[in-house]
């Protein structure tokens, strides 16, 4: 997809997350089924597209199959719109794919089990291309943590499972089995071990989340549990935090929360407000929700269990959570190969999330320039247009007010996607009373709530007898 | 319409004009070369080449960001979807009107009878959807009292409360039917929706057909009779043209996202595909979209070539030269495969196109003064083992008044009909409604047939069907764009394949990967 036409979308998804009136006057925690995953299933990750869509790749069946795994869109709704098979994994081990993040571009980048890779997906053209490989490292000396050798108690193979941009265009990588964070440069290549910590050794359940905080210079790094023996407690989970240095390297990691025991902290989402919102995929079957300093505040479902949200299809190993708007997207794994289970689930939680930080994705306000209309003063019943310049291609929200005694009342509203460079809109003036009006213009990148507002005065006039 | 004719098929005067037209005109054949002798004997060369420049220079010229072929339900939701987004467009249509397989009928005092697409159901939101933003209400299709069951000249009334639903709980075949559709549904969750040819026994699927299934995993030789029973008005096929995969992939698509598919969902008029009809008959919908579309839809305009260009594609059609920055073909693949593509398609999506035929479905209506049949108990659904007409519904108004009943002539049953005289198909269809319903069913105020297989620009219908082998060689070019060609159109859907809501899917999914690019 060509960047202009993505930051549109992007802007558009953004503006429509926040728009829907019904989702303002839903009960925080609202649970609803956006879609079941078809088959093969397994969905471990559901990413939120910076274009508003859903993308869900389906992942390692435990109980083996030969299906190759395929990446799923969805829309805002939960409509499934189309889907890519993804090419040259191995079928005879274990194989799934995350999405996990998009570039600048708009293609997904897409982390694939067997073989251990990143892949870039053009969901354009369907062409998918390698990005970065991850090597399997042999397990370091007892006691030692390099970042050339894996600082586990066992072999095992890598697993790349998160992915989240750093601000210089590196991509960081968190690792399932491996107990390292991998880092690829800018532009692909192999990945380099970038943190390893015997804390991130959690055995057949280790790093299980990744997100860069509003700092942008500090990792949150989940742990599914430390059955590795690199920190206490090794059944429960934890969140860890390590800053980027400015020269790139990583700073101290140091322990934000640990959840309870077999609760499996499972890709977790940042707020806005800084709280966090993560999945337990363990028995618990619950969102915990910790304040910025790592207190656990809240759970929902309030009980472990048995997963009831209200909607038809429980928490099931719930595996991530993105926000789209204030709306948690859960993608919920059922481990066990419970097919009906296997969904992405729909969590009003009333607050909205951090934006993603996509290097090279511009995140500025677009400028709008030269607004005009071509009236300003117009019988009901004529179209007036509305021209305009816009630096980049925006979302573009059109409100028409009148004037009344208790103020600006709005006659109508609309929104338009527009490329960079000249364009317009119209609208009627059909049914509009007589009276002072106003059209106040938007140009919102609604994700990131920047956006630039010009205003223009327009008078309806009587209408013309006869 | 010629070799139609002589087998006594008549056109209906009062019926649209485009599905009397035949399937190659002599135009055609004059232009094609076919009788390039003739014509050049009556025109002489170098005054019809003069005569072809004059009428080339009277092409009109347009130039609009996406070009929509086909003024169907996908067209016409491609169009509607891409105008709300400010975008120009412009919809070309062969036919005289808009709505594709969808199509209204007048029966007299106003009221209308759908000629094709009817009715919709639980899980169909999108049509649903449409609807109830285009101020088209919809209602109940008549099912109060009795199904009818018609095998081997024996009538038997049913309810479709029972386990069966709409299928008849004909003891002798209660096993089979129990037992298969139960296995069909479960292998039907084993195929995407998105990808049948991805399902692991995809290979296995897609290399027998439904007959060859059947006939392995049932005992009952009346179930086996019943099967095509149920395949002709789905599929307006035979179980041996249909291909497995292709048929789970069906039953997979009788859903949502939300809800998985399942044969009983698909067949049953209660809680099924069958459940409501929408007031003044679906057309309606149409007709408000093209309303909307303010003129942008230009009737009588076969596209007949598309070439790819430096910025976009140039849609040659008779009348008309549009260039546009991208093109929307929402028709069946088989006509899809008509068009003139330059340069040439890739060769899966050609092959695709041309293995793709729709289905053989008649549909035959028969208006009565009032629903007498309800006067039994019968709510005028019937599934009988003898044909030609293997299904019926009752298509009467909401008020009951004029009463009307269709029903679905496929198959083989629809080739053979088409083969018969105008007096004898008339005569074979009352016969069948009077078995049904009683001999009142013989003496309809007003009766008519819709050929579908005879539509020159229809070439069949419900669906494309597909044979085995087709999906796992070809599935993929279903759906995948080829530069600025994007594709829409029922079979393109993943849910609901085949009915309207799919065609209401296709439309958004289509006009969302255009606005993507523009």
């Amino acid at each position: 997809m060509r960047r202009p036409a993505l930051i549109a979308l992007a802007l558009l998804a953004s503006l429509l997350a926040m728009a829907p009136a019904a989702d303002a006057q839903r009960a925080r925690f609202d649970t609803r089924l956006l879609a079941k995953v078809p088959a093969p299933g397994f969905p471990a990750m559901a990413y939120v597209h910076p274009n508003g869509r859903i993308y869900a790749g389906t992942y390692v069946n435990p109980g083996g199959d030969s299906l190759r795994s395929r990446v799923l869109e969805y829309d805002q709704d939960g409509t499934l719109l189309r889907s890519w098979t993804v090419p040259g994994q191995d079928l005879s081990k274990d194989h799934g794919v995350q999405a996990a993040t998009s570039d600048a571009q708009g293609r997904l980048v897409l982390l694939d089990r067997t073989p251990s890779r990143a892949l870039l997906l053009d969901t354009d053209t369907g062409s998918f291309r390698e990005y970065s490989t991850f090597a399997n490292l042999a397990p370091c000396p007892p006691l030692e943590a390099r970042t050339d050798c894996s600082p586990t108690l066992e072999d095992r193979d890598p697993m790349a499972n998160y992915a989240v941009w750093g601000p210089d265009g590196s991509l960081y990588v968190s690792d399932f089995l491996q107990g390292v964070v991998w880092r690829v440069p800018p532009g692909g290549g192999a990945a380099l071990g970038w943190l390893a910590d015997r804390r991130l050794d959690g055995g057949e359940f280790g790093t299980t989340g990744l997100a860069l905080a509003a700092d942008q210079r500090t990792l949150l790094i989940a742990q599914g549990s430390s059955a590795g023996l690199g920190a206490l407690n090794p059944s429960s989970g934890k969140i860890y935090a390590v800053e980027i240095r400015p020269d790139g390297s990583p700073g101290e990691l140091r322990q934000l929360w640990e959840s309870r025991p077999a609760d499996l902290p499972d890709g977790f989402a940042i707020a806005r407000s800084g709280r966090l919102y993560v999945p337990l995929a363990g028995a618990a079957n619950q969102i915990a929700v910790l304040a910025p300093d790592g207190s656990e505040l809240e759970r929902f479902p309030s009980s472990p269990g048995d997963g009831g949200n209200g909607s038809p299809v429980p928490f099931d190993t719930p595996s991530s959570a993105r926000f789209l708007g204030t709306r948690l997207i859960v993608a919920n794994q059922s481990f066990t190969g419970n097919r009906d289970n296997q969904a992405l689930l729909d969590v009003e939680v009333g607050e909205a999330g951090l934006p993603e930080l996509i290097p090279g994705l511009d995140r500025e306000a677009p400028a709008l320039t030269r607004v005009r209309l071509s009236r300003k003063r117009v019988r009901p019943g004529r179209r007036v247009r509305v021209r305009f310049r816009v630096s980049e291609p925006a979302t573009l929200s059109f409100r028409v007010e009148r004037r009344t005694r208790r103020g600006w009342r709005e006659t109508t509203s609309f929104t338009r996607r527009r490329g960079a460079g000249r364009g317009s809109a119209a609208f009627t003036t059909r049914g509009m009373r007589r009276g002072r009006h106003r059209v106040s213009v938007r140009a919102e990148d609604a994700g990131n709530n920047r956006s630039a507002r010009v205003t223009r005065r327009l008078r309806v006039m009587r209408r013309l007898r006869g | 319409m010629l070799a139609n004719r002589r087998r006594g098929h008549r056109p209906d005067d009062n019926f649209a004009p485009e599905l009397n037209e035949p399937i190659v005109s002599r135009r055609e054949l004059l232009e094609a070369g076919a009788v390039a002798g003739a014509g050049a004997l009556a025109l002489g060369a170098p005054e019809a080449e003069a005569a072809k420049r004059r009428k080339r220079r009277r092409r009109i010229r347009r130039r609009v960001d996406v070009v929509v072929i086909g003024a169907g339900l996908a067209g016409l939701t491609a169009a509607r979807e891409l105008m709300r987004d400010d975008r120009s467009v412009l919809v070309l249509e062969a036919r005289p009107r808009i709505g594709g397989r969808v199509l209204n009928r007048p029966i007299g005092d106003g009221e209308e009878s759908e000629a094709g697409g009817t009715f919709a159901g639980p899980t169909q939101n999108h049509i649903l959807g449409l609807a109830a933003e285009l101020g088209v209400d919809t209602f109940p299709t008549f099912n109060e009292g009795e199904n009818v069951y018609f095998a081997d000249g024996e009538r038997t009334t049913y309810s479709d409360t029972g386990p069966t639903g709409t299928a008849p709980p004909d003891p002798s075949i209660l096993p089979d039917l129990a037992t298969v559709v139960t296995r069909l549904n479960e292998m039907s969750k084993e195929v995407p929706i998105d990808a049948p040819w991805e399902a692991a026994s995809a290979r296995d699927w897609d290399s027998q057909t439904l007959e060859q299934w059947i006939n392995e995993n049932s005992a009952s030789p009346r179930f086996r009779a019943l099967v095509p029973a149920a395949t002709r008005p789905i599929f307006g096929a035979e179980p041996r043209e249909l291909s497995l995969l292709f048929t789970l992939f069906y039953i997979a698509a009788s859903g949502d996202e939300r809800n998985a598919g399942t044969f009983e969902r698909n067949f049953n008029t209660r809680d099924g595909a069958q459940m409501f009809r929408f007031l003044h008959g679906s057309h309606e919908i149409c007709r408000r979209i093209a309303a909307g579309l303010d003129g942008r839809v230009k009737l009588r305009t076969p596209a007949r070539g598309i070439e790819l260009t430096r910025g976009g594609v140039r849609v040659v059609s008779k009348r008309y030269v549009v260039r546009a920055r991208r093109a929307i073909v929402a028709v069946p693949p088989v006509l899809a495969g008509a068009i003139r593509y330059s340069p040439g398609l890739p060769a899966s999506r050609s092959e695709f196109t041309r293995a793709m035929p729709q289905g053989t479905l008649l549909k035959v209506t028969a208006v009565y003064d009032r629903p007498f049949w309800r006067d039994e108990g019968l709510n005028g659904t019937a599934v009988s083992l003898n044909g030609p007409v293997n299904a019926t519904f009752d298509d009467s108004p909401p008020d009951g008044s004029p009463g009307v009943l269709f029903g679905f002539v496929g198959g083989d049953e629809g080739r053979r009909f088409r083969g018969q005289s105008e007096a004898d198909r008339q005569a074979a269809v009352l016969r069948n409604l009077a078995d049904y319903f009683g001999d009142e069913a013989l003496r309809p105020s007003r009766y008519f047939e819709t050929d579908w297989p005879g539509a020159k620009w229809s070439r069949g219908g419900p669906v494309g069907i597909a044979a085995p082998g087709l999906l796992l060689a070809h599935g993929p070019a279903i759906r995948q764009p080829v530069g600025p060609i994007h594709w829409a159109g029922t079979e393109t859907s993943n849910y609901w394949n085949g009915y309207m809501d799919g065609a209401v899917r296709s439309g958004k999914r289509a006009a969302r990967e255009v606005m993507d690019e523009l």
